[in-house]
């Protein structure tokens, strides 16, 4: 006591206590120890175990497609909000007496705050060191190169932390408003879903709330991870793999000729151009088509078919060449353009002047198409034209043009034609892995977001976005802290 | 004319159908007649947030007016905002088209239910004011049926309220005294003409015509009944919440000096207020390296903390955490935070809470060394006459009629006896202390006769 009492200084000089810079390694000091004998420790197995959930989750999908990466940000964004929340939501509130009684014996409030922002800087950084170590573990893989620093991963870390360290800076100032803990967990949950629900990346919001975005951590540290996880040049897998699972759905619907040839001559699209260049069709003789013939069920049940009116043999002629089940049957079996070459054979044949009076025979009133052939002697026929070749190679392209410049075909543009398939046989029929590809590509470049380019402007200017924050709520949280009872002083 | 009336109405008290609108005019008459009964300007009832501010007033319940007023103007805003977003359609059609409307829908309702309970809580106070049977409450709860109460007390001679507003400031003028204590050169000298807040842009005066001198090296004994404003007091000597008025300590301005006498004045707090994790040593070495002037060194902060905590014997304690004290421990060891700069006033807050009698006497006594060593000990405690032949003399402070702390006497331990012709502090407290608290309600009295014995 004699001692102290020979240091004190007399009344008349100035006394000077610890300055704001002392008070701080003080209050470091008395933290880093709370951090061993409170609670403060528990928040670093918190982290890994949201971590590891968090990346069990997300680890097959970020950095592989667009929508994947974008909802692996986002969860990561959550992660490093709730944990910097959580960090510093109590810190202040649960001693504010003490904070008082402090303040009163010489306690600078800046010295006070600082002190927090230090130690919870540190808390931060082993947070966001586990959160990233927990997801490697788990298996979530982190692309090589950085764009910032040489390493990805330390880009991913630094944004990691801001954002972690922001949040943390935000419940500190909410702690330092809330009268005791009770009033501060009631006012968290608040601050949480405001975050998540602004963060203006994965909830559309009406237009009018969009400013609020400019409000939220969540909405530059969903850009930054975003941007550094190149989510705009990812491709858009939801669509393609829904298409997948749709093949069973059955589709078609009522259309017009005219607008199923405009999409058949469409050249420009990659997928119909790759179809009109397939070659079609083969060279036969009419002995080789017979025997395709025979060999049909569907040409059978035709022969079987009957005829019920009075006609010739001409009639029955006309008939054939107009009969589409048996263009149908041919263009099955053997192509369209050995289909047209029956149509020209029977077109000769009833154009022939020497068959003349056979073709005016009178037939049966029930006979069969069958009949009506045998009457012809197509037999007879083949025998002596047997070896005449039809068909022909050609592609589709020049088989759909050829109908769409057909006069008869033009004036049925406007007919109706009815069809039902299921999007499994288009698929099997443009090719799957074609359409998905189209698809995704086609998606991400719908989806782009000039946000989410992975530029080093970009990413450093998030961080900055980010550092505004930061220095914004420990201002905060100092002003709040500075009016603790300024009523009544 | 009639239809911004109409508006207003429809605005104010959010009904659309124009025959409530009548029913809240009466409301607003009988409003009217209730704050003219309670000595207040009645047309405040015309001033919306203002009149229910006013009303909590009149029950008695001002705290819970500020939340009644602000939560009705809040309301009368987001009506506001409604009616600007719905401006050229039909006010009758206010449909939750757009998002704007839904956020003020919720706003408007999480609002609505606290103003309800807030206006439970007032119009409760009105019953208890008026002196009328619980059940009326059931007429105060809807905005259909609360004219009735308003109009049937405010009209009605037969109801009249048990105290009005107005009776405050006639009894703070009645009970105004003058005067002040001699500044002495050595010791603490208090001129105190007020302490008052502002709540709800309201003045409230806590304290008023507080005058004393203490010399050095007595131990100065607090008493007074609940809401007298002990600790006020004693947050206005020590300078941190300020007041109206002159303290000199040493002939050194606290307020005027205040960052340079700080740590000249230590103040223990009622409740413990340290952190419970950490170790009783740490606890004290980080107060010596706050309070203590930055050039003791680090060898003399120790050598401090050493003595400090052996005169409190809390030596072997040193490395246990402070949750793990005892409650006299911690008492004491609250006491060695403050202590450790060696303050020369010395102010104490209840220290003897929670202790037993034996412990509650060690304490005192170790206070009464302190005060020895040429220091001013000044003390509340709840149990004096334990401890009372310790103390040199002794503060008593009483709340008067206008609900205003106020000095009741100070002077000697025989001299207090003889003033208030009881041979015990307690009885001393009793009798100042005001009939609602058990007390004989002689404060007035005895203030305005300590301001004569003071002041002729």
């Amino acid at each position: 006591m004699a001692d102290l009492k020979a240091n004190k200084p007399s009344r008349q000089m100035a006394i000077h206590h610890r300055s704001r810079g002392a008070q701080v390694s003080i209050y470091f000091g008395k933290m880093l120890r709370m951090f061993v004998y409170q609670n403060d420790w528990k928040v670093l197995p918190m982290a890994a175990l949201v971590a590891g959930l968090v990346g069990m989750v997300i680890r097959n999908k970020i950095f592989v497609n667009m929508e994947g990466t974008l909802m692996g940000a986002f969860a990561i964004v959550c992660v490093c909000i709730w944990n910097g929340c959580f960090n510093s939501i109590q810190v202040i509130c649960r001693e504010r007496d003490v904070v008082k009684r402090e303040h009163r014996s010489g306690m600078h409030i800046s010295s006070y705050i600082v002190s927090h922002m230090l130690y919870q800087c540190l808390l931060c950084l082993a947070q966001t060191a586990i959160t990233l170590y927990v997801t490697l573990i788990v298996g979530v893989k982190y692309p090589p190169d950085g764009l910032v620093t040489p390493f990805f991963i330390l880009d991913f870390m630094i944004s990691m932390f801001l954002i972690t360290y922001a949040s943390d800076m935000l419940s500190l100032w909410v702690s330092a408003l809330a009268k005791n803990t009770t009033t501060a967990m009631t006012i968290m949950p608040f601050v949480l879903i405001f975050q998540l629900v602004f963060s203006g990346g994965m909830l559309s919001l009406p237009a009018w709330t969009e400013t609020m975005t400019h409000f939220t951590i969540s909405n530059p540290g969903l850009k930054v991870l975003a941007a550094q996880a190149d989510t705009n040049h990812r491709p858009y897998a939801t669509i393609a793999s829904m298409v997948g699972k749709m093949r069973d759905s059955e589709i078609g619907g009522t259309f017009t000729v005219g607008q199923a040839l405009d999409i058949l001559q469409d050249a420009e699209n990659p997928t119909i151009a790759e179809v009109r260049a397939k070659e079609i069709g083969k060279v036969m003789t009419l002995k080789e088509l017979k025997s395709a013939l025979d060999k049909s069920a569907t040409f059978d049940a035709f022969r079987k078919e009957h005829v019920v009116e009075d006609f010739t043999v001409e009639d029955a002629l006309r008939v054939l060449v107009d009969a589409k089940e048996l263009e149908s049957v041919i263009s099955d079996s053997l192509g369209t353009t050995t289909a047209s070459a029956i149509r020209d054979v029977l077109q000769t044949l009833l154009d022939s002047e020497e068959m003349q009076t056979f073709l005016q025979t009178k037939l049966l009133h029930t006979t069969t198409v069958g009949d009506v052939l045998d009457a012809i002697g197509t037999d007879d026929l083949i025998e002596k034209y047997g070896d005449t070749k039809v068909g022909g190679t050609f592609t589709i392209g020049e088989a759909v043009d050829a109908l769409a410049n057909n006069p008869d075909i033009q004036a049925r543009r406007n007919q109706e034609i009815t069809v039902r398939t299921s999007v499994g046989k288009v698929l099997d029929i443009v090719g799957e892995d074609k359409v998905k590809t189209f698809l995704e590509q086609k998606a991400a470049e719908v989806s782009y977001k000039a946000d989410y380019e992975c530029t080093v402007e970009n990413i450093v200017g998030y961080w900055l976005d980010i550092f505004i924050f930061i220095i914004v709520f420990a201002a905060l949280a100092i002003i709040t802290l500075e009016f603790i009872d300024k009523d009544k002083r | 004319m009639n239809k911004i009336v109409q508006t207003l109405l429809l605005l104010e008290f959010e009904v659309s159908d124009f025959s409530l609108c009548a029913l809240m005019a009466l409301y607003l008459a009988g409003l009217w007649k209730l704050l003219v009964k309670s000595g207040l300007k009645g047309w405040w009832a015309l001033i919306p947030g203002a009149r229910d501010y006013q009303l909590a007033c009149c029950a008695g319940r001002e705290a819970e007016g500020r939340v009644y007023s602000v939560t009705g103007v809040a309301i009368l805003l987001l009506n506001l905002i409604a009616l600007y977003l719905n401006r050229g359609s039909d006010p009758e059609s206010i449909e939750p088209v757009y998002g704007q409307y839904l956020l003020i829908i919720i706003l408007n309702m999480t609002l609505s239910i606290i103003r309800f309970i807030y206006h439970v809580r007032v119009w409760s106070g009105m019953i208890e004011v008026y002196g009328v049977r619980k059940r009326w409450m059931l007429l105060c709860l809807t905005e259909y049926t609360i004219w009735i109460p308003a109009l049937v007390w405010g009209w009605v001679k037969k109801y009249q309220p048990e105290w009005k507003v107005e009776d405050i400031h006639a009894e703070m003028a009645r009970l105004a005294t003058s005067g002040s204590a001699t500044v002495m050169d050595e010791g603490l000298t208090v001129n105190l003409k007020e302490r008052t807040v502002r709540q709800f842009f309201q003045k409230r005066i806590l304290l008023r015509d507080i005058h004393m001198s203490i010399p050095l090296g007595h131990m100065v004994l607090l008493l007074g009944g609940s809401g007298s404003g002990k600790t006020t007091f004693l947050n206005a000597v020590n300078g941190y919440e300020k007041a109206d008025a002159e303290v000199m300590l040493n002939s050194e301005n606290l307020y005027t000096h205040y960052k340079k006498m700080q740590y000249e004045v230590g103040f223990v707090p009622q409740s413990e207020l340290m952190r419970s994790k950490d170790t009783v040593l740490n606890t004290l070495l980080d107060a010596a390296k706050l309070r203590l002037p930055r050039g003791v060194s680090a060898k003399q902060r120790r050598e401090r903390v050493d003595e400090v905590m052996d005169i409190f014997g809390l030596t072997r304690a040193k490395n246990h955490l402070v949750e793990k004290l005892s409650g006299g421990q911690k008492k004491r060891l609250s006491i060695c935070m403050e202590f450790i700069s060696n303050p020369s006033l010395f102010i104490l807050d209840e220290p003897d809470s929670g202790l037993d009698g034996v412990l509650a006497r060690e304490l005192f006594e170790q206070l009464r060394k302190i005060a020895d060593t040429g220091k001013i000990v000044i003390v509340i405690t709840h149990t004096p006459d334990r401890v009372v032949d310790l103390f040199d003399d002794v503060i008593v402070l009483a709340r008067d009629s206008a609900r205003t702390g106020r000095l009741a006497f100070y002077g000697s331990i025989d001299e207090a006896r003889k003033f208030f012709n009881q041979d015990s502090m307690e009885h001393i407290v009793k009798s100042v202390n005001t009939k609602a608290d058990g007390g004989d309600g002689l404060a007035d009295e005895f203030v305005l006769k300590f301001a004569e014995v003071q002041h002729g």
